[in-house]
């Protein structure tokens, strides 16, 4: 395979990977109220960097489908919107972490045993 | 701030009007506090080219906007598979329904003849259309589907006891497009001949009167009789598109199909004399039209004998096929 399509495969594969992540973050990051631009840094901070022009029309489209609420709210003179998780929203976290937990436990056994297959 | 707000200004063209003052509202505060956060990290007041950067990195104004519409596609990827099978597996009826109605249209005419050159250039329009009414058809269908009536999950509701059967290894059918184009070539190969007298003998008679032979009055005869059987191929060939799943139906008739191939010969083999000297100064002798006549006759007997062993071969295939049949069945990938 040429560099630069193995490099196109994997920024396509790494997207598809980090997509379906990234909802479980921010939902678990809104359980403490934010507004765009500091959950963005609140995520970063813990290594998980997302575009401003992704996660703002997420916020959106999670909040269209019931699972956060959101309030224009003035601070530091300024008005802001700030998000944070429903109850429904917390409800489909719960099942979310449940799925990811699931999902890390079954890849971390077969990914150790490939490591272990290949050390022999 | 000028950029910005002519960044917001750009963005708000995209943007649906219901929403479009709450989405630039929020966004604002977002890009306002993204740039006091680089300022404080700077510890002064960003340039104009610092300001452009974070914009840049923030994305061109009509993609941005596009995040914030819902997510929509004509044919969305769980109908696409469906609307690709019935894309392909129609396009072979479409060119079939417009050759036999090219057809009609010409038989429905009596002898004005038919001009191919037209026939042919409204072909792609017809495809276009077909394709357009068929693509608009599956788009609204996904538009209705969930907002006028439940989703259609396509993942129940199917049998594998109704799976076809194994198709054997050998005497495997000829696929759609194949029995298509059998039939085409069929109505083709009719509208050739009926329209290849007015194209040779009509306008330009006066050509054929000018080389040195002419027709004899038996291709008067057998011309309408060649006509009937290859209208009757036509007939045969059309159903056996549809008879493909009835194997011993679809044999059959692919042998009645092969055997009045057999007749149109024999009946070129008994006219025997094809062709007579013209009556122009410049005509054949009767002796070399007679070697002529030779010639084709010659002609249709190797045609008559490759067709009779093709039809015997083809007759021990159907029959070899049937006992293999029964004895297993091969996967057909």
């Amino acid at each position: 395979m040429q560099p630069t399509s193995q490099n196109e495969l994997f920024d396509s594969l790494r997207l598809e990977l980090r997509r379906g992540c990234l909802i479980l973050a921010v939902l678990a990051q809104l359980r403490v109220e934010h507004y765009g631009y500091t959950l963005r840094k609140a995520l970063a901070d813990q290594g998980l960097a997302i575009e401003e022009s992704t996660l703002y029309p997420l916020l959106r489209r999670l909040e269209t489908q019931g699972l956060l609420t959101s309030e224009w709210r003035e601070e530091e003179k300024r008005n802001k919107r700030f998000y944070r998780l429903s109850s429904e929203g917390a409800a489909v976290l719960e099942l979310l972490m449940a799925e990811w937990n699931g999902i890390n436990d079954s890849l971390h056994r077969i990914l150790e045993e490939k490591a272990v297959k290949k050390e022999r | 701030m000028d950029l910005l707000e002519r960044y917001l200004q750009s963005v708000g063209e995209y943007l649906p009007a219901r929403s479009k003052a709450d989405t630039l509202a929020e966004l604002r505060e977002n890009l306002l506090a993204e740039m006091e956060s680089r300022e404080e990290e700077l510890g002064r007041a960003l340039t104009e080219n610092e300001t452009a950067e974070v914009l840049e990195k923030h994305g061109r104004p009509v993609l941005v906007a596009a995040r914030y519409l819902p997510q929509q596609h004509l044919i969305g990827p769980a109908w696409f598979p469906i609307y690709w099978f019935a894309l392909k597996k129609s396009f072979p009826f479409v060119v079939l329904i417009y050759v036999a109605t090219q057809c009609i249209t010409w038989f429905s005419q009596g002898e004005k003849g038919v001009d191919l050159g037209a026939v042919v250039g409204h072909f792609p329009g017809v495809i276009l259309t077909f394709w357009a009414v068929l693509t608009l058809g599956f788009a609204c269908f996904e538009y209705a589907e969930g907002r006028y009536f439940h989703r259609v999950d396509l993942s129940k509701g199917w049998n594998p006891n109704e799976l076809p059967k194994l198709e054997p290894a050998q005497g495997r059918q000829p696929s759609l497009v194949n029995r298509v184009a059998n039939a085409v070539m069929a109505a083709v190969g009719i509208v050739w001949l009926l329209a290849l007298p007015y194209m040779l003998l009509g306008p330009r008679l006066g050509y054929l009167r000018q080389m040195p032979f002419t027709l004899t009055p038996d291709w008067h005869i057998v011309y309408w009789q060649m006509i009937f059987l290859l209208a009757v191929q036509l007939v045969l060939k059309t159903a056996m598109v549809f008879l493909h799943t009835a194997r011993g139906w679809y044999n059959a008739l692919e042998v009645i199909v092969q055997v009045s191939g057999l007749v149109i010969l024999v009946i070129m083999l008994r006219v025997r004399t094809y062709l007579v000297p013209g009556t122009t100064p410049a005509a054949m002798s009767l002796k070399d039209v007679t070697g002529l006549n030779a010639l084709i006759h010659l002609g249709f007997q190797i045609a008559l004998v490759v067709a009779v062993v093709k039809l015997l071969w083809d007759l021990w295939k159907m029959v070899t096929g049937s006992r293999t049949s029964q004895k297993g069945f091969v996967t057909v990938l």
